[in-house]
């Protein structure tokens, strides 16, 4: 079926499109369909486009005033000729499918409405993921409809004129190409260079290239299989995967391993799994919580949920990992004394953290087997053997983490290949994925080399930094448009990629690039059919197996022991710690927005605010507070850091002019060398929680050739990248270029100020008193808001919003003298122990509610339009405001509208434009609104989204011409979630609660009941169908936000059921709301955060930094009882930003 | 120096005003009359490209809504239909008719020698997939993009077609008889009782209560409740989360 649909689309895709008549009318449409790719920067512009537009708008305008008359202009419906079997226009329809990434096949349900995919959920049948996705996944599906893609296949043609050459890409047919590529394979002489995959196909096709004499090599710049070389090349055998079990542990130490966030492989399982030991829901749990130490020289995720967390040198992990492995054997007793002395040795520079060392290497001694120890991804050899020999001593092996043999890389590498190029070894080169000459690094000369080739070919998804050094680009399909087959991270599972639309463009596979090479007339399609047959063999069915999505593989055989000794005895000492010499280290990481430069064109990942820094549409050299301040005083004019006052004596706000300019703050440029021609250049950003003297800069921004979203954002560390594409640079200088940056921060402010809105407690303290939340927060001096009415339960409170001790009246939601009335009422709870910060639901939300992208210029004007958005918090024991602090804990919020029931934004709309609904949902009628913004203006919450633009019309940098500005490619607007209104400049927005899946679900549920009912012969006045046949059944609305949550940390449903899963957790007394003293009522509530610290640890302390915060200023040391709650109110009623 | 200005012109001021008056109170009663939906769309019948009769199948022959328009209780689009559900019948019945050929086109499409097979001179783009273009049918009933109206909940509810489309089996050309305003929508779900009939009544365009006077020009309750909305539980939305998404 999906063939059929999808492969009539292309040609004549009218009749397929009911809404896409007019798409296919417009002159946008034709002229991405006529264009011709032009060369880099004309094509940005779009001057001739430009031109064309407007000649052509008017004529339209001209004939639309003329001749449609008074009455609404005439639109067709445009049936099928042949309706497809199963298709129901109106009911779009999910198909299993998966993304192939970095880290293996991410099983993915892809929903597809009149056969254009519009949002991607994860595949439940993955167990590890539990339907879960992550925001790459999320935002996969805006990069289909991406105008820049490269539409076809394109022919570069150099045209000299006098002394300039101008570089032009001329369209050609795809057949044409592919059999160029054939022709090349005929003469032989062929290499391939390809982006590393889990695919089995391309695997199988390799294997025939290479018995053909072609060339394969694969490349990768951010490698994550390369702890399993690394374990390889130490103990002289095959590769080991570590795949960690970590719902089996209940100690974890990361060794700068981000397993939380997206840096390391499979980071929705282990997120889960994590996450999982982690849910408290009584105080008997609090035992029963896992602990999570984190040693890191940047602050990610993993770190912020880490209960203890050590600051560390990038360069110094080595010596750390030695000296926690001499710990390990010392405190397992072993007899090994050699070996401990070796470590000891080699851990010398790590022996200023002794201390913290032991005490964490005794609490995990004392569950050796439940314990588990992880490295990063980008650490050297001797401390991923380390961490082996660590959880082998521990007996963690096959209990908390396993090993699996993998077949690592045992391709020719790139080195060997570009040797092969330079000595005329090989004629034609075919780069297949990736981006090498972008991502190699400046050790190599691209166009030299590739001058030496007769032949070179491009194989990817758009005109990028390689596709100018070829000769021809072949525009690569998108993981929608494509067949393929292959497995997880884990090897558990065998996953399909099922195309859900035939390719938008001219664009073809990587395998039926291959295939054309290999001369064979099968398509991707039969290999993908003949290699389930092959897996499956008394299995499931092909078709059964596309809509599983899901194939399990045999149980790969694990590794039991390792002997690890000759190896660990075999590590070198590293000598004294080297970041003491005054040069820096360097740690790089593949970005948050753009991964390693792949998803750089994507404009809902360049918005999505990085979880820790907050920062969109670029990254920042991060440096630690004592670095910037050493730094400032090095170059004094440097204006790094604000002065330490932001207040003047009139207590106003009076920002540092040197330092801010419209407000935001500007960051200084540096550059970073290694050598005279290996250097960056980025600006500064200081970071609490970084290593003192590590600096952070991550990988894949600062693209040079990507469409419009990319280009231009950020800086490029890769030109430090090191030549194995080691990601730990030493021996770094920096020094200022006198530039200034300013960067889209969209959360400067980084202190609570000791406010309780987010709670927390040591898990001590919890097992104590469970309702600790209840005691914090001005609430808890405010009177009781809801008065005598207190001890009734939720349904009660939801339904009938009690008037309590207010002086005002509330509104009546039972609405008895209408007809109207709630079955259901909504809320929702977000469980604060449960967030790591991954920021997917951001993603989500954009994807399932149409919301646009504002751009990198409205966000510094504070206008982005997430829904949701991720307050993170940092909070230290120091305290003193003048000085940043270096060792902080993270707390994260996601923020969304509140649905108060007795809603301040209401109150203030003067056209009636934001009421409440029967069920309790705060309601946004977008015809309403007249954009007033009062209601922006009097929510406490901040959540409430303004259209200043046309963001969906026009282009982010035409906004300013109003009707004038060109219009957008309509393109994106095939990704549109038909279900939600787009809307337009002028009006409010904010979360509707999923308004349009509730929706849908009790229609289903009443059509249901209203089909059974006439099913068993009953209709009329002789049908009578309960409540309970017209409620919808708890668990079946997910919101995008909480379906996309890897952790579960979101539940929705409804109140009135006592039943339900959000029920139970409002019932929780963990559950409090934000800023509840207001008498607001929020519907979203959160449930307090318990960390889990030893006691025994140095610098522990009783209660987190943030309760320790907030008490300190609730009841300062002269505080007298009564008198504080006033003034605490006025302090916390200030605006969240 | 004599009077600049006759004598007339003093009552010119009093004479702008009322006629500024008037010519506003006119323009504001006309807008306020005729630009509101019940005006503006009400008899709407374009010309489509097919001269489908609903009189003839729906009224005379007694054809199904659902026949047809087979997506209405089951998605919120009721769903137009696809050429090959008219060539179910239209294949023996007036297999030849001139009047029929657009949907005879649609239906082969790419086969033009209607064979069943696609040749490869007939497969224009070269794709090996039989294209078949569609019948541009115009649309009549139509609600703004901000409005999201579900066929499937009105029509497994006990709601007729009959009461936003009117008497569809007695338009030869389909005609757009309510208004489908705002105010049209909330007045029934205000009193949906007026409107609740029997699930299997609810295509049956002529069905009158059987409580009701046999006169189909008497303008009282023509279905008065027959207790249907108590026992079903019928409350339909009355807030803008209903509609508006």
């Amino acid at each position: 079926m999906i063939k059929e649909a999808s492969n009539e689309m292309p040609a004549n895709g009218r009749h397929y499109w009911k809404s896409l008549d007019d798409l296919a009318e417009t002159p946008g449409f034709k002229s991405w369909v006529e264009r011709e790719f032009p060369e880099g920067a004309s094509m940005l512009e779009g001057v001739e486009r430009r031109g064309f537009m407007k000649v052509m708008a008017a004529s339209f305008g001209l004939a639309g005033l003329g001749f449609t008359g008074c009455r609404r202009p005439e639109q067709a419906i445009l049936p099928y000729g042949k309706s497809p079997e199963e298709l129901i226009p109106g009911v779009p329809s999910y198909y299993a499918t998966s993304m192939p990434t970095a880290h293996g096949f991410l099983p993915l349900i892809a929903e597809s409405h009149q056969g254009r995919p519009t949002k991607i959920e994860g595949n439940p049948s993955y167990l590890p993921g539990g339907g879960s996705t992550d925001s790459f996944a999320q935002a996969s599906v805006l990069d289909l409809y991406d105008p820049d893609r490269a539409q076809g296949s394109f022919r570069k043609e150099i045209t000299n004129k006098g002394d300039e050459s101008s570089v032009r890409w001329k369209k050609i047919s795809s057949t044409d190409s592919l059999a160029e590529l054939s022709k090349w394979a005929k003469e032989g002489k062929l290499a391939i260079l390809a982006d590393s995959s889990f695919s089995k196909i391309r695997g199988q096709l390799a294997k025939e290239l290479k018995d053909k004499k072609v060339i394969w090599s694969e490349f990768e710049a951010i490698d994550l299989r390369q702890p399993e070389i690394s374990l390889s090349r130490a103990l002289d055998q095959e590769p080991l995967r570590a795949i960690p079990k970590l719902d089996k542990a209940s100690r974890v130490i990361s060794l700068d391993c981000d397993f939380l966030g997206n840096r390391e492989p499979n980071s929705l399982a282990n997120a889960r799994a994590f996450m999982a030991g982690r849910k408290v829901l009584k105080p008997t749990d609090a035992k029963k919580m896992n602990r999570l130490y984190s040693v890191e020289s940047d602050l990610t995720i993993t770190g912020g949920v880490a209960d203890h967390r050590l600051r560390l040198d990038s360069s110094n992990f080595s010596a750390f990992a030695a000296l926690l492995l001499a710990e390990v054997l010392k405190c397992l007793e072993s007899k090994d004394n050699e070996l401990i002395e070796h470590l000891l040795k080699r851990g010398k520079p790590a022996l200023s953290d002794l201390d913290w060392v032991k005490a964490c290497v005794k609490d995990f001694c004392s569950k050796p087997k439940k314990s588990v120890v992880l490295a990063g991804s980008h650490l050297p050899q001797d401390v991923q053997l380390a961490c082996l020999a660590i959880n082998r001593a521990l007996g963690a092996i096959g209990k908390t983490i396993d090993y699996l043999p993998s077949s690592g890389n045992n391709h020719t590498t790139l080195t060997e290949l570009l040797a092969a190029v330079e000595n005329r070894e090989v004629e034609s080169l075919v780069i297949i994925g990736g981006n090498p000459v972008y991502s190699v690094g400046s050790s190599v000369d691209w166009k030299a080399i590739l001058k030496k080739a007769k032949n070179s070919a491009r194989v990817g998804y758009s005109i990028d930094e390689t596709s100018r050094e070829c000769d021809l680009h072949i525009g690569q399909s998108h993981y929608l448009e494509s067949w393929d087959l292959g497995t997880t991270w884990d090897e558990t599972s065998t996953v399909p990629v099922q195309p859900l639309i035939a390719p938008l463009f001219d664009t073809k596979s990587d395998l039926e690039c291959l295939l054309a090479i290999l001369g064979s007339d099968k398509s991707p399609h039969d290999l993908v059919k003949s290699m389930h047959e092959e897996i499956a063999r008394s299995g499931n069915s092909f078709d059964d197996f596309l809509r599983l999505g899901i194939h399990k593989n045999a149980e790969p055989t694990k590794i039991d022991d390792v002997d690890d000794r000759e190896a660990l005895l075999k590590t070198e000492s590293d000598g004294e710690s080297k970041s003491s010499s005054g040069k820096l280290d360097v740690l790089l990481i593949p970005d948050f927005h753009s991964w390693d430069g792949r998803y750089a064109n994507n404009g809902w990942m360049q918005e999505c605010p990085d979880p820790i820094s907050k920062l969109t549409w670029d990254n920042a050299l991060l440096i630690s507070p004592v670095l910037g301040l050493e730094l400032e005083k090095k170059y004094p004019g440097l204006k790094l850091l604000p002065k330490a006052t932001m207040l003047n004596e009139k207590g106003e706000v009076a920002p540092d002019t040197a330092v801010f300019e419209s407000g935001k703050q500007k960051a200084p440029v540096v550059k970073l060398s290694l050598s005279d021609d290996q250097f960056i250049e980025g600006p500064l950003y200081v970071q609490p929680g970084l290593a003192d003297r590590t600096i952070v800069a991550s990988l894949g921004m600062g693209r040079r050739t990507t469409g419009r979203v990319g280009q231009g954002t950020g800086y490029d560390a890769y030109p430090l990248l090191g030549k194995d594409g080691d990601r730990i640079i030493e021996g770094v200088t920096c020094e200022p270029t006198g530039e200034y940056k300013i960067l889209a921060n969209v959360q400067e402010h980084w202190s609570m100020e000791g406010r309780a809105i987010v709670r927390e407690a040591n898990a001590e303290e919890y097992a104590e008193n469970e309702s600790f939340a209840q005691k914090m927060g001005a609430e808890s001096h405010s009177p009781a808001i809801w008065g005598n009415e207190q001890s009734k339960d939720l349904a009660h409170k939801a339904k009938t919003t009690p008037r309590g001790n207010s002086a005002y009246e509330h509104p009546d939601h039972t609405h008895e003298k209408s007809d109207a009335f709630g079955l259901h009422q909504w809320g929702m709870a977000i469980d604060l122990n449960q967030c790591t910060g991954c920021s997917s639901c951001v993603v989500a939300c954009q994807s399932e509610n149409n919301i646009p992208v504002a751009g990198k210029d409205q966000v510094l004007r504070g206008r982005e339009m997430h829904w949701i958005r991720l307050d993170r918090y940092f909070s230290s024991t120091k305290r003193d405001g003048a000085e940043i602090p270096s060792d902080v804990q993270v707390s994260f919020q996601g923020v969304a509208c509140m649905h108060c029931e007795t809603a301040p934004c209401e109150s203030v709309c003067p056209v009636n434009a934001t009421v409440h609904d029967e069920e309790g949902m705060n309601a946004m009628a977008y015809n309403r609104c007249v954009g007033t913004r009062y209601c922006a203006n009097n929510c406490p919450y901040k959540v409430r989204r303004f259209n200043f633009f046309d963001w969906n019309k026009r282009d982010t940098d035409e906004l300013y011409q109003g009707p004038l500005g060109e219009k957008n490619d309509s393109l994106p607007a095939m990704g549109k979630n038909p279900d939600v209104t787009v809307r337009m400049r002028g009006v409010m927005e904010k979360c509707t609660y999923c308004v349009q899946r509730v929706q849908e679900s009790k229609i289903r549920v009443k059509v249901k009941a209203q089909r059974a009912g006439k099913l068993a012969g009953k209709d009329g006045a002789d049908l009578t169908l309960e409540e309970s046949d017209l409620k919808v059944p708890d668990g079946t609305i997910r919101t995008a936000c909480q379906q996309v949550c890897p952790t579960d940390a979101i539940a929705f449903g409804d109140l009135s059921d006592p039943t339900s899963e959000v029920s139970k957790w409002k019932s929780n007394p963990r559950d409090y709301s934000v800023l509840g003293y207001l008498n607001t009522r929020p519907r979203t509530t959160f449930l307090a955060k318990v960390r889990n610290p030893n006691k025994n640890m140095p610098l522990h302390v009783d209660e987190p930094h943030s309760s320790r915060e907030y008490h300190d200023k609730a009841h300062p040391v002269h505080h007298e009882e009564g008198h504080e709650a006033e003034s605490h109110d006025n302090e916390s009623s200030e605006e969240k930003h | 120096m004599r009077n600049i200005f006759p004598r007339w012109v003093n009552t010119v001021p009093i004479k702008l005003i009322i006629a500024l008056g008037m010519t506003g109170g006119v323009v504001v009663a006309g807008i306020t009359y005729y630009a509101t939906p019940k005006y503006t769309r009400v008899g709407y019948q374009p010309t489509q490209p097919v001269s489908y009769d609903h009189e003839f199948h729906a009224g005379q022959l007694g054809l199904d809504c659902r026949y047809c328009h087979h997506s209405v209780d089951k998605s919120a689009s009721a769903g137009i239909p696809s050429a090959n559900v008219c060539m179910s019948c239209h294949k023996t019945i007036k297999a030849n008719s001139p009047l029929l050929e657009p949907v005879r086109a649609s239906y082969y499409g790419e086969d033009t020698d209607r064979d069943g097979n696609l040749s490869d001179n007939e497969d224009v783009n070269g794709d090996g997939i039989l294209n078949r273009p569609s019948i541009p049918w115009l649309r009549i009933h139509k609600t703004p993009d901000y409005v999201y109206f579900n066929h499937a909940i009105h029509v497994n509810r006990g709601v007729s077609c009959v009461e936003c489309h009117g008497r569809i089996d007695q338009m030869e050309e389909v005609y757009h008889s309510k208004s489908l305003s705002m105010a049209f929508c909330l007045e029934c779900h205000r009193k949906p009782h007026d409107a609740l009939r029997p699930m299997s009544e609810v295509t049956n365009l002529s069905w009158v209560h059987p409580a009701a006077p046999n006169d189909e020009s008497s303008s009282a309750n023509p279905h008065a409740d027959l207790g249907i909305k108590d026992k079903w539980g019928v409350h339909p939305p009355l807030s803008c989360t209903g509609c508006h998404r």
